[in-house]
């Protein structure tokens, strides 16, 4: 169910938040085409700080496999990627309608490794947009289907108080292929 | 032959203080075996953080990147035990055991390196291809 009890905007700045203090960097660098790897020179661990920050913030569980892996995993090895560790160019179609045309710079034959540098805090914002949109239509506990927020940042049920619950980033990603896949035939 | 190689160095303070502040983070990184190991030793941290260099420079080796999440399964596919010499003994499974495969490695060999502030850590895979 697609939410509106906490907004695009919120999500960015909770996640400029989570960068601030795990990066220690002015929260005016951080724009939606930042790259935290690329421009705010993160490693692998603050990238796990931030994400971490981000689920404990919203109550959700981002996904813990990337989309090429799952390409592979529902449509066959060797789909995403080839035997010398680069990108197919079905793989390159399927992640450019997933994070748009801005990544520009992704092309068949680059390197694995390189994707992660060019997606910028805004994909961020939209992973974490996904999975709050999966918010179920009534609450588990009192079947009411009130939401609201208190704390701007956790949404619970309006009658009982009971937290929300998501489908997870993973099962997400799941369905999200299973549709491009069903519109657009690329596999 | 082809050769492929990875190396990761770890502040340990900063690792540390990471790892604690998520209470997923053992888990969510380390195989049960790896924890068991760490947690036995006098300071679980500087051993967790040199299998945590172990993780990144395999993945540097095999140009595997981090997924959109940073949270990433893959941790959990490469692990290191000690082996019956001592000697730390590395293998890969699930999709970075894929990954592996389709480079056709079949040799893996690690070493780790600690002071009391750092853990380094060095990967070499040999490949067929
Ligand atoms: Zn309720």
């Amino acid at each position: 169910m697609s939410q509106n009890i906490i907004s695009e905007e919120k999500v960015f700045n909770e996640l400029k938040k989570a960068v601030v203090e795990t990066l220690r960097v002015d929260a005016d660098k951080i724009n939606p085409e930042t790259s935290l790897i690329k421009d705010l020179g993160a490693e692998s661990l603050d990238f796990l700080d931030i994400n971490y920050r981000l689920e404990q913030a919203f109550g959700i569980k981002m996904a813990r496999h990337f989309v090429l892996e799952h390409i592979e995993e529902m449509f066959g090895e060797g789909t995403a990627i080839d035997e010398n560790g680069q990108l197919t160019d079905k793989a390159v179609e399927t992640l450019r309608i997933r994070f748009g045309n801005g990544v520009s710079e992704l092309k068949p034959g680059m390197d694995m490794d390189e994707v992660p540098a060019l997606l910028t805090t805004q994909s961020m914002v939209r992973g974490v947009m996904d999975i709050l949109d999966s918010l179920s239509e009534k609450c588990s506990k009192c079947g009411s289907s009130g939401w609201e927020s208190k704390d701007t940042v956790r949404i619970t049920c309006a009658s009982c108080g009971e937290p929300a619950t998501f489908t997870n980033g993973d099962e997400l990603i799941k369905e999200w292929l299973t549709k491009v896949q069903e519109d657009k035939k690329i596999f | 032959m082809k050769l492929y190689q990875g190396i990761d160095i770890v502040e340990v303070g900063k690792f540390r203080k990471i790892l604690l502040r998520n209470i997923n983070f053992t888990t969510d990184i380390f195989t049960e075996q790896e924890r068991e190991y760490c947690l036995s030793r006098k300071d679980p941290y500087i051993h967790f953080a040199g299998r945590f260099a172990v993780k990144e420079a395999s993945m540097k080796a095999l140009g595997i990147g981090l997924s959109g999440s940073g949270i990433d399964h893959a941790f959990q596919e490469i692990e290191t035990i000690p082996g019956a010499s001592g000697k730390p003994v590395l293998s890969f499974s699930g999709w970075v055991g894929k990954i592996s495969e389709k480079q056709r490695i079949n040799q893996l060999t690690v070493s780790i390196s600690h002071s009391s502030n750092y853990a380094v850590a060095s990967v070499i895979l040999v490949g067929t291809q």
